[in-house]
């Protein structure tokens, strides 16, 4: 019978211990701020390509339906691969490690962070447009007879109260982020997977330390659920979104729901 | 008709339409619609639903394109710019630049629901003609107050009545100090006890501003209206006062479309 090693899955969980591990302390830091990071740039990349679908100009409207259609229709893995080693070997650019007040931010991590981020934008881009379009035309009609421009309404007007329809799913999405920037591991990243397989390596006990590894995702996961809730009953206090949910029906899967009792879900 | 033509009167004329036509696809919504329309009078369009009118007076702020013809408002071609006799879209800039001087109210309302009564309608000239939070204000309360809803000021939209809703929507489009309002069936969306109150604000209105109302309220032009322009399938009728409209109706299709209205 397996003798499941005791001392090893605290000395790598408990984080007073585990976090003394350098291997550890930065993993934990580089997955959550490549979370934070690849998530806010997913957005950003998601509104331009949401705006880029619903313009009235094509070119605009190909670039964006091939940006979603491309990052949706591979696998994430094979992008990561593809930045790093593709953009890599032919020289178009070599992701040379950048030293940012003091951190040094190796080149796997900015090519991961922004494999996510791309990869997330095509799909923040439908839940963008999803929210823009659920507002009611007349918003942009008064609007512009006020005499705001395209851009003006859409900052002022449009996108605060999309917000409120983003939100949801926008939470989710970065549930999903924090969990898929353990795939940094392929181009060898320090994240918080990479950690654990390299202490794997040289101590060979995956059972303790996988473990422990995916029980440090579940706290940041958890974490995050929290949050998303009360995020979540303050948008709702003034529209749509009838009540949210509680924290252990939240914590245990069951999503937001709209007023017409559907669930709100992301993209994947 | 009892229009001048505009160039005599210059100065006088606020809004000059001139054979403006519109198609959405195949239909020809607006044929040849001509109409001049002079400084501080108040002009209510009427006519059967599918007549044009609501869209004739989109097209006056551009929310709506037209396929020939032109709309001067002030003396300004809207939203085009003619080149070599073809009209060519204006940009975007120009556009939004010439609908800050037109103000508009719709059916229903459209006031921004994520803002006060207040935030409504200071909104434009903060961030349009970049007046100082302060000064619009202080203009905003005394707009509020004008429409009698100087208590709702820090209310949203969804606690307001349809009423008051539209009173704001009233001083959100006063705001921008337009010369000319546009009201395009400003009560149709009201429960019936709350249409006199838009009503009175618009009449106390047609006092000192230069208005078109798209409307059905007869007891309104009666008591504000200079003159009624009746329109069916997208062309004028018949433009003339509004005693001799009711009174006597030149045309026959007026004369059935009033005895419909008015049972």
């Amino acid at each position: 019978m397996y003798h499941f090693d005791w001392e090893v899955f605290w000395k790598y969980l408990w984080p007073p211990s585990a976090l003394d591990d350098p291997l550890i302390r930065t993993g934990v830091i580089v997955t959550i701020v490549v979370s934070i990071v690849a998530q806010l740039l997913g957005v950003i990349f998601g509104l331009f390509a949401a705006l880029g679908k619903m313009s009235k100009f094509v070119p605009f409207r190909l670039i964006a339906d091939a940006y979603i259609w491309y990052f949706r229709g591979t696998p994430l893995l094979v992008q990561m691969m593809l930045l790093f080693f593709g953009l890599g070997v032919t020289h178009i650019y070599d992701f040379p490690d950048i030293v940012f007040e003091g951190f040094k931010i190796s080149g796997a991590v900015q090519a991961g962070t922004l494999a996510l981020a791309i990869n997330e934008g095509a799909y923040m881009a439908e839940i963008v447009r999803a929210g823009i379009e659920a507002i009611d035309p007349g918003q942009m009609e008064a609007s512009k007879s006020l005499g705001m421009t395209f851009g003006l309404a859409m900052q002022r007007i449009i996108l605060p109260q999309a917000a409120k329809v983003i939100i949801p799913p926008l939470g989710n999405e970065f549930n999903n982020m924090m969990k898929t920037t353990s795939l940094m591991v392929v181009i060898s990243a320090a994240e918080l997977f990479y950690a654990f397989e390299q202490i794997n390596a040289r101590i060979f006990k995956p059972f303790e330390l996988f473990i422990a590894a995916s029980l440090y995702y579940l706290a940041m996961t958890t974490v995050w659920s929290i949050i998303q809730a009360r995020i979540e009953a303050s948008l709702g206090e003034r529209k749509g979104i009838e009540k949210a949910p509680g924290m252990l029906e939240r914590v245990f899967g069951m999503g937001p729901r709209t007023s017409r009792g559907e669930p709100i879900t992301g993209g994947h | 008709m009892a229009s001048v033509p505009g160039s005599e009167n210059g100065s006088n004329v606020i809004v000059k339409a001139e054979k403006v036509n519109k198609y959405f696809g195949s239909l020809h919504v607006l044929k040849d619609v001509s109409l001049t329309v002079r400084k501080n009078e108040t002009v209510i369009v009427i006519g059967p639903s599918g007549s044009g009118k609501s869209t004739f007076l989109r097209c006056i702020n551009h929310l709506e394109k037209i396929n020939s013809g032109h709309i001067h408002v002030n003396g300004h071609l809207i939203g085009y710019l003619e080149r070599n006799g073809k009209l060519v879209e204006d940009g975007e800039r120009n556009i939004a630049r010439q609908r800050a001087e037109i103000g508009i109210v719709f059916q229903r309302f459209n006031l921004f629901p994520h803002l006060t009564a207040l935030e409504n309608i200071i909104e434009a000239p903060v961030h349009v003609r970049k007046i100082s939070i302060d000064a619009a204000t202080a203009d905003g309360e005394r707009l509020l107050s004008r429409v009698g809803l100087s208590e709702k000021r820090d209310k949203y939209p969804s606690q307001l009545s349809g009423g008051q809703q539209q009173r704001v929507a009233i001083a959100r489009a006063l705001a921008m100090k337009p010369s000319l309002m546009l009201f395009d069936e400003p009560t149709s969306a009201l429960d019936p006890e709350m249409i006199g109150e838009v009503l009175d604000v618009m009449k106390e209105l047609a006092q000192e501003m230069t208005m078109i109302v798209v409307s059905h309220e007869m007891g309104f032009a009666r008591a504000a209206a200079n003159r009624v322009v009746f329109m069916d399938s997208g062309t004028i009728i018949e433009d003339t006062t509004p005693e001799q409209l009711f009174a006597n109706p030149r045309e026959e299709r007026t004369k059935q479309f009033l005895s419909r209205i008015l049972h």
